[in-house]
């Protein structure tokens, strides 16, 4: 299952928008030529540092020759423009060719090692390369170096002219052609090969990835944009000297990469910006410009190993917490007539172990009570139809989960997962003073329902899920029972751009109208921690125990699922074995979809009343062991 | 003697088990019975610390295992929380107390020969009373006809023998033995099985992780149920019924 | 080449190999037993030599050689078992502690190159050389130092083959690298011996120093270019048992010497990478052994 949108539906599409404008603004802002120097030395460090990350960050293979590879870039600059009198910009571009022929040659000693033979290999190939340099002393001026390189121009305007500003913009356009080339390569086949081979090795060999070509791709994919960076550098500075090789650069270069966030794009490019401006600075007092870096190094490495783009998503995360937690605090006064208008039942808050949870109740607690628990990303409200017509006949109570409608946030550890909203729903039981329920669940809620009536608390008099496949071996089953080429993908997705919250409400509950406009509107309230962490707490529930109390079939049972439900493999629901269900099989809601209670209500309703009022009377003719279960 | 109690873990971020409580007399041993994959390797090393518990507490003999209190909050989830805070189990304290831990498929040290490995164990037990070298020949014939060889070249039966022989020179005062037999020829089989019956009769209590119920029936007097990281069930050897009930009782029909 | 050139030539080869020897067998203590490749090792070659310049030196405190050389093993033991718990024991429970390693101790290896630079200056300092003396055997021209420098560094070398093998402590170093899990199993101290180890490996990179000092001048970043040597031999050798690089480090000693006759100061290094990345290409593993790591 993957999802990768193109950029411009992201939520990262308006910040680099911004960061185009800003970066074409800053030298018509800055004029004097120091601050556009270190901007253009931010870019040359930009690009080396991230064309390193798809090797080492994306790629896991630790090539140390990658300083290697930006002298390269430098020293054919050199040899080219100067020695050889070839125009400045075809040696830029010989530059990119040279460091890529020359990763090729790297990747042949590194093809058959691992992990840290490839660090040594590497970094005894980048010493190798250094004492060519400095031994063909008459070719590339040895230890001295050389000087006086050709300056690029364009029809005889020089770019170092004007404080540099023509330098600032090739430097500028050549950093964004590398993102956009990493971006590219990142999502082609060879940047899949590539992260499958650092993930899972052995298996993307079986899968018919080589594993040579893949690295000597990854090798030199990483390399043109360095050594086009060399280029460049060496024509802005006009020197090449044998420095490049050395430990300090490669210590700079390591600290944007693992400070910016080994393994993102995006994290050593900004990484690049603050630490130009930081050495830049630093460089004036000698020794304790290493030194301040190198302890900053091991900080960041020790304790925050992430680097700066973790700490961007965990500022992120915490953000987004206090907008969900206050717009929920907010519409808990303001919107609250208008959804009691809508449910007409009472709503409440009510302080459980986990969070403080919103409930509506119809109160009149002498009808059968009936709990509904609503799926992933949505909110009781989902409900208002079955409020509506069946608050007539029974007491209605539905609850917004943790995190979800106006109920409050939660320990994400500890609340967002099934067997939390099970406790939560006995919380709401236990509150209402019911101790006799009948219990529909939704997709989400629907594993809620089944936990519920497991753990045996609550006395569940009948118990309907619709939208939630049960599982008994997990993840397999999470396969199984899903169609995964549907929006599902975004169920565990943390944060929603517009268009995947539209994608995902649509599908989940029904397209935007006057009717389900109201569910849209909620759902970018949804804590995000919410979707993830019941994803990754999914083996922490008792699956089993759930499939032994279907395969006993002591509760009357039934599953009422939408007949065009996108998420849902049927013939996986149908298959399982069920010792007593309505009906003897999974009936479906004809033209309903993964909310059929919302988008067929009649029909739905007509089944729902059938079953509760079977589930009454104990019919024993209309609960019938599925196929499954009578031949077994 | 063993006694562990509330007691969850896993590898950070993702938890295996939890809630386990369980308590093993000093004349006792206990069989734990379960399907792979859900979590009894990771319980037992966190028993024997080389893992820290999330929460709970551990005690042998009456001594406490883990430093006091829950896991911290790992609030900040790219922290190296590692890094600042101590750990909360320390393996040495747990070996020495003389809870010896045997792994599964335990490959031991390869380039050593196995009476320096058992020379090892004799200097880990620091002057504690186990099993002397002779002892273990005695009870592995097997060991002493390869005592000069490197463990790289025994076979998975004859690691195995080492691997229990070290452990019980290592003064144990409760052995864990996860899956001794699993992947064996019947014949060495056998004689593994029937050298840990010996052992059982020393009166040396063990835990015992086997997917084998007869011969669990023979070695053990409780058999706790262990699935989706957490004790399903407990039994007396009397009541402890076939394979496939076991199965059932695990998994319901379907399985 | 007439008999004598050649003599002086396999002279020097041993002489470099004996002190590629030391520093690799240091270098291999602390990747065999912790797995990680301490990049500070050359650091610790070049402060080892620093030290002992503090107490020997004429300029500075002037105390006898042999106080001076053992003052200085006890500061390396203790500079290499703190600088094990500030550069790899926070993270030696990750999944990705090899590459962390890399990363923290090029650091380490920065920040002490630099703090040497700022205690004792750029100028260049040399050692008094051990002995005084020159020896003419059958036409070879040798100095006592030359001598002692050899018998010395077998000794060292001898002394820790036995450590390793006959100690007790020694013997558990060989398990934990072996494997780690079953040494904490039985009850061994792992920590405690991985900060042996790593201070062992510091104290054998300080002897080095003192060595490479008294015959070389000395500048904070003398170590890096013996620590690119010594990765070639580890990686040339292996590291399959105790005497792999020491073979390796005799035999590339003896290559660059014949290769800097033939071919010049210049390219003889060159020559030695190459035949690395060749060696590598044909047997992976190194020349001598198996491509696992054990003791």
């Amino acid at each position: 299952m993957r999802y990768d949108p193109p950029l411009q539906k992201t939520q990262g599409l308006w910040p680099l928008l911004l960061a185009v404008v800003a970066l074409v603004a800053y030298p018509f802002v800055f004029e004097a030529t120091y601050f556009r120097h270190v901007m253009i030395l931010a870019f040359v460090f930009a690009i080396v540092a991230t064309s390193w990350d798809f090797s080492l960050g994306f790629g896991g293979l630790f090539n140390f020759a990658h300083v290697a590879l930006f002298a390269v870039g430098i020293y054919t600059y050199a040899i080219l423009a100067k020695t050889l009198g070839v125009s400045p910009w075809l040696a830029i571009l010989a530059g990119g060719f040279t460091s890529a022929f020359v990763a090729l040659l790297i990747s042949i000693p590194v093809l058959r090692l691992d992990g840290i033979y490839v660090i040594l290999v590497t970094i005894a190939f980048s010493q190798l390369l250094y004492l060519i340099v400095i031994s063909a002393s008459s070719v590339t001026g040895g230890t001295s170096g050389m000087v006086t390189l050709p300056t690029l121009t364009i029809n005889g305007y020089r770019l170092s002219g004007d404080g540099r500003i023509g330098y600032y913009f090739v430097g500028l356009g050549l950093l964004a052609a590398n993102i956009l080339f990493l971006y590219l390569v990142t999502r082609s086949r060879l940047g899949r090969a590539t992260v499958a081979l650092k993930d899972n090795k052995y298996y993307a060999i079986a899968r018919g990835i080589s594993e040579a070509r893949t690295r000597a791709l990854t090798l030199m994919a990483s390399a043109v944009f360095t050594g086009l960076a060399g280029a460049f550098y060496a024509a802005y500075l006009r020197v090449a000297s044998p420095d490049a090789f050395g430990m300090g650069f490669l210590t700079l270069l390591l600290s944007i990469l693992l400070m910016g966030g080994a393994g993102t794009i995006w994290g050593p490019v900004i990484a690049a910006f603050g630490i130009s401006v930081i050495s830049e600075w630093l460089s004036g007092f000698g020794a304790w410009q290493n030194i301040v870096i190198s302890v900053a190094i091991i900080l960041v490495v020790v304790l925050y190993p992430g680097g700066l783009w973790a700490a961007i998503q965990e500022i992120r995360e915490a953000v987004d917490n206090v907008r969900t937690g206050t717009l929920a605090r907010l519409r808990r006064n303001r919107g609250r007539a208008e959804r009691e208008a809508l449910t007409g039942a009472t709503e409440r808050m009510i302080r459980t172990r986990f969070a403080e949870i919103a409930v509506a109740d119809t109160g009149e607690a002498e009808k059968p009570a009936l709990l509904f628990c609503h799926g992933n990303s949505a909110c009781k409200e989902a409900f208002y139809k079955q409020f509506r017509s069946m608050s007539d006949t029974h007491r209605v109570i539905a609850f917004d989960l943790p995190g979800h409608g106006v109920s409050g946030n939660g320990d994400p550890e500890t609340t967002y997962n099934v067997a939390a909203y099970a406790e939560i729903a006995e919380a709401v039981l236990a509150d209402c003073g019911v101790d006799k329920v009948a219990v529909f669940g939704w997709s989400l809620g629907g594993y809620v329902a089944l936990e519920l009536a497991a753990r045996g608390n609550v006395e569940v008099t009948a118990l309907a899920i619709a939208g939630t496949p049960p599982l008994a071996v997990v993840p397999e089953d999470f396969g199984n029972g899903y169609n995964p080429d549907s929006h599902l993908v975004l169920a565990g997705k943390q944060y929603f751009s517009r268009q995947e919250a539209r994608d995902y409400g649509n599908s989940a509950t029904a397209p935007i109208s006057a009717d389900s406009a109201f569910m849209h509107r909620n759902l970018p309230r949804t804590d995000g921690r919410a979707r993830v962490y019941m994803m990754t707490k999914i083996s922490i529930i008792d699956w089993p125990r759930q499939m032994r109390m279907l395969a006993e079939g002591r509760i009357p049972f039934a599953i009422l699922n939408g007949s065009d439900d996108p998420f849902l493999n049927h013939g996986y629901i149908a298959r399982l074995n069920y010792g007593s269900i309505w009906r003897g099989a999974p009936q479906d809601i004809m033209g309903g979809r993964h909310a059929p209670f919302f988008n067929k209500p009649d029909a739905f309703d007509l089944a729902f009343y059938a079953f509760l009022r079977d589930a009454e009377s104990g019919s024993d003719a209309t609960f019938r062991p599925s196929r499954m279960a009578a031949t077994a | 003697m063993l006694d562990v109690r509330d007691l969850s873990g896993g590898y950070e971020p993702v938890q295996i088990f939890q809630h386990v409580d369980l308590q093993v007399s000093a004349a006792e041993s206990i069989g734990i019975f379960g399907p792979n994959g859900h979590g009894k390797t990771t319980l037992l090393r966190t028993l024997s610390g080389l893992i820290d518990p999330w929460q709970g507490d551990i005690f042998f003999d009456g001594e406490r295992m883990n430093r006091e209190g829950r896991r911290g909050s790992r609030k900040w989830r790219n922290f190296n929380y590692d890094a600042v805070t101590r750990r909360r189990m320390d393996p040495k304290k747990v070996a020495r107390a003389g809870l010896i831990h045997v792994q599964q498929g335990n490959l031991l040290f390869p380039e050593l020969t196995v009476t320096e490995t058992l020379s090892i164990a004799v200097s880990a037990a620091s002057g504690r009373r186990g099993w002397s070298v002779a002892e273990v020949q005695q009870l592995f014939p097997r060991v002493a006809e390869r005592r000069d060889h490197k463990i790289r070249f025994l076979s998975g039966g004859e690691r195995q023998m080492v691997s229990i022989a070290a452990g019980l020179i290592a003064a144990p005062r409760m052995l864990i033995l996860d899956e001794p037999t699993l992947g064996l020829s019947p014949k060495i089989r056998q004689e593994l099985c029937g050298a840990i019956l010996e052992i059982r009769k020393t009166g040396l209590p063990i835990i015992l992780i086997d997917q084998d119920v007869a011969f669990l029936e023979q070695i053990i007097d409780t058999l706790y149920l262990f699935d989706h990281g957490r004790i399903s069930g407990r039994m007396s050897r009397d009541e402890m019924p076939d394979h496939e009930t076991l199965m059932v009782m695990l998994f319901g029909e379907r399985h | 080449m007439d008999p004598i050139t050649l003599i002086s030539i396999i002279k020097g080869g041993l002489i470099l190999g004996a002190l590629y020897a030391l520093m690799a067998t240091g270098l291999s203590l602390v990747w065999t037993t912790l797995g990680i490749f301490n990049f500070a090792h050359g650091a610790f070659i070049a402060l080892g030599a620093y030290v002992a310049w503090q107490f020997s030196s004429a300029d500075a405190l002037g105390w006898p050689m042999l106080p001076a050389v053992l003052l200085t093993c006890a500061v390396m033991f203790l500079v290499g078992v703190i600088l094990h718990f500030l550069l790899v024991k926070p993270f030696e429970r990750r999944s990705d502690v090899v590459l962390i390693a890399v990363i923290t101790t090029l650091a380490g290896s920065t920040i002490l190159e630099n703090g040497l630079l700022l205690i004792w200056g750029p100028r260049s300092k040399q050692i008094e050389p051990l002995t005084r003396g020159e020896v003419d055997l059958a036409g070879l021209h040798l100095t006592t130092a030359e001598i002692l420098l050899l018998v010395l560094v077998l000794a060292i070398l001898l002394g820790i083959g036995m450590f390793l093998r006959y100690s007790r402590p020694g013997r558990s170093m060989r398990a934990v690298s072996q494997n780690r899990e079953a040494a904490q199993l039985l009850g061994l101290d792992v920590p405690k011996l991985y900060a042996i180890a790593f201070g062992l490996s510091a104290l054998t990179a300080g002897l080095a120093g003192i060595f490479l000092g008294t015959i070389r001048f000395m500048h904070p970043a003398m170590g890096s270019e013996p620590l690119m040597k010594a990765l070639v031999v580890v990686i040339f050798g292996g590291v399959a048992r105790f005497s792999s690089p020491i073979y390796a480090a005799f035999i590339i000693g003896l290559l660059e010497a014949f290769s800097t006759y033939i071919f010049g100061v210049y390219w003889a290094p060159a020559v030695l990478f190459v035949t690395m990345i060749v060696v590598l290409l044909v047997k992976p593993e190194g020349l001598f052994g198996k491509y696992q790591r054990t003791l």
